[in-house]
């Protein structure tokens, strides 16, 4: 079923990995060397072009041109984990509530697999899709970041990069679970936007806000960034939180599913 | 209980949808080896009871037993071939590809199978499955559901979309089914589809089944017209009173008639004179069939609003 589920995918993730590629190229290779020939008019007119409330949605933007700085706040802050969310969402949806809500679940809920395994396969084909285009798109951010002279360490893209992994494999399984919950597709990815951009917010603009930033606590976001992995390396502690809440979820979307009719 | 185990076992099946009534109060034993026929009309709640069988939805009440087995139990889903009601095939994958995949998950097809099936339905398996047609589509669903020579096949409405020839085939393919000693259950809305290869048929009317009936019997109770050519006049006296004859003429050489129930009466009248022609209209069950539960149900809504 995992393989099958992953042939089902292939499309998918080839355009997935594609995209981000070229997301990568132009950022990496293309944006940051006109930043790094002429770094003072950059900061200036990014600091200009974003006031206040907008310059704390987008990380801050200090440090704008140096690696690292450069990484973190144009493409870890923001782009690249949306469009690693988005593509969870798409797996997840495409898992299971989509193939409800279509029909074609109907055979596969009558092959004689049981439920919460027929859950927990869709779940690890959907975790090993989304690893498939994360260590091919790290792969390609550090050659791209080679080829401009980038200073920056390998450990530290790979930190930021399982941090990505880890968000977006939060949000996919939440799809997932509320997808089994659910059935519905609407409903699955309604949720995953509200938690995303309000779990986003929490953590940039709402930060200095008291009456919502204790909120960051149930921010994946906070986990993911916090640490600051591109300047400081990985930090464990705030990646074993997501993944536990990525098993948490993923029991949610087993359970959930095992106790419904199917296609109502 | 008799020696074998029901290869179907429902007791008083409910199957509420929120408030909406799918099944109500279903009791039904299938035995090994029978061909069932599940009768009713659109909305009856076939469907409703062919998917709590197959665990798809689950009971509101009432219990369901598929080859000695609670339904819940994955196992034994690979003994089970299922057709659904609604069937639906997506995506760039071969269909041939597809049911390589079914039947790697259900524990293996006979090498071949799938071929000789395909060739007997007429069916092409290298079209990508979002480009069948309607008919191939349930082609596709039949092959898939017979291919791993299942003990119990579960068909919701096997012939729609399929054109008349390849419905004989399919029915063909049922009778071998019950020549090996195995079972079937089949919805439809009419019973000409299905009574001449079922054993027993069931309908089901607004959640609730109201007859079981063997097909035998029911043949048997069934109203023929027969007409019969001598090679001279007969006298009326030789038919008359015979048990079951009615609404008998007597014109010359021929004799008009129905008959109720068994033949044996007329033709042993008949043998007594040479025969030349006979014609015997073949019995239409769904007459009787709809007459007997248009007044099951009358019933039934008189007690109901009584
Ligand atoms: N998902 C559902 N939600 C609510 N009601 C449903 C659902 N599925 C079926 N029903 C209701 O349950 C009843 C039985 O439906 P079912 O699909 O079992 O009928 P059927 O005999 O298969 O009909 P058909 O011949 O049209 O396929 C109908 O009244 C139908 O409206
Ligand atoms: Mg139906």
């Amino acid at each position: 079923m995992i393989s099958k589920s992953l042939r089902d995918h292939r499309r998918a993730l080839i355009g997935w990995v594609i995209g981000l590629s070229a997301f990568l190229s132009m950022y990496v290779g293309v944006v940051y060397p006109s930043i790094v020939e002429d770094p003072a008019t950059y900061s200036a007119q990014a600091v200009a072009k974003y006031p206040g409330a907008l310059k704390d949605l987008m990380g801050g933007l200090q440090d704008f041109a140096t690696a690292p700085g450069y990484l973190q706040t144009v493409v870890y802050q923001i782009l690249l984990p949306v469009l690693f969310i988005v593509c969870a969402m798409v797996l997840a949806n495409r898992s299971l509530a989509g193939p409800e809500e279509s029909g074609t679940f109907e055979l596969i809920v009558t092959l004689p697999i049981d439920r919460r395994r027929l859950v927990l396969q869709l779940f690890a084909a959907m975790a090993l899709g989304l690893l498939a285009v994360a260590a091919v798109t790290l792969a390609v951010a550090w050659a791209l970041a080679r080829s401009v002279d980038m200073d920056v360490r390998f450990d530290r893209i790979m930190a930021a990069h399982i941090g990505v992994y880890l968000l977006a494999l939060f949000f996919g399984t939440l799809t997932l679970a509320v997808g089994a919950a659910t059935g519905r597709k609407a409903v699955a990815s309604a949720v995953l936007g509200v938690w995303a951009v309000l779990g986003y917010m929490v953590v940039t603009v709402g930060k200095n806000v008291d009456a919502v930033s204790w909120l960051k606590w149930v921010s994946p976001f906070h986990y993911y960034a916090e640490g600051r992995p591109l300047y400081e390396g990985l930090p464990v502690g705030d990646y074993l939180v997501l993944a536990g809440a990525v098993a948490v979820l993923a029991l949610t979307a087993v359970l959930s599913f095992d106790r419904r009719d199917v296609g109502v | 209980m008799t020696g074998m185990t029901a290869v179907v076992q429902a007791e008083g099946l409910t199957k509420y949808y929120g408030r909406r009534r799918g099944l109500e109060d279903l009791t039904l034993d299938i035995q090994p080896g029978e061909i069932f026929g599940y009768l009713g009309p659109n909305g009856a709640g076939k469907t409703t009871t062919i998917r709590l069988l197959l665990d798809v939805i689950r009971p509101t009440s009432g219990q369901v037993r598929v080859l000695g087995a609670d339904s819940r139990e994955a196992a034994v889903r690979a003994r089970i071939g299922y057709l659904p009601g609604e069937l639906v095939l997506e995506g760039r994958e071969r269909a041939r590809d597809y049911l390589e995949f079914l039947g790697r998950t259900r524990g293996g097809v006979p090498p071949g199978r799938v071929a000789q099936l395909a060739e007997r339905l007429d069916a092409d398996l290298s079209v990508p499955m979002r480009k069948l047609s309607k008919g191939n589509r349930q082609k596709v669903g039949l092959i898939q559901a017979f291919m791993h020579e299942p003990e119990l096949l579960i068909l919701d409405e096997p012939t729609g979309g399929l054109d008349p020839l390849v419905q004989q085939e399919f029915l063909a393919m049922v009778r071998e089914v019950r020549a090996s000693g195995r079972t079937v259950l089949m919805s439809s809305h009419v019973l000409a589809e299905v009574e001449h290869v079922s054993d027993r048929v069931g309908i089901v009317r607004a959640g609730r089944l109201v007859a079981v009936e063997n097909v035998a019997t029911l043949r048997e109770k069934a109203v023929r017209r027969v007409e019969l050519h001598f090679d001279a006049p007969v006298p009326r006296e030789a038919f008359e009173g015979l048990p079951g004859v009615r609404d008998l003429r007597v014109e010359g050489a021929s004799v008009r008639c129905t008959i109720d129930g068994r033949p044996d009466p007329l033709i042993k009248a008949a043998a007594r004179f040479t025969v030349v022609h006979m014609v015997s209209a073949e019995p239409d069950l769904e007459e009787i069939f709809l007459t007997y539960y248009s007044e099951e149900g009358r019933n039934h809504d008189l007690q109901v609003s009584s």
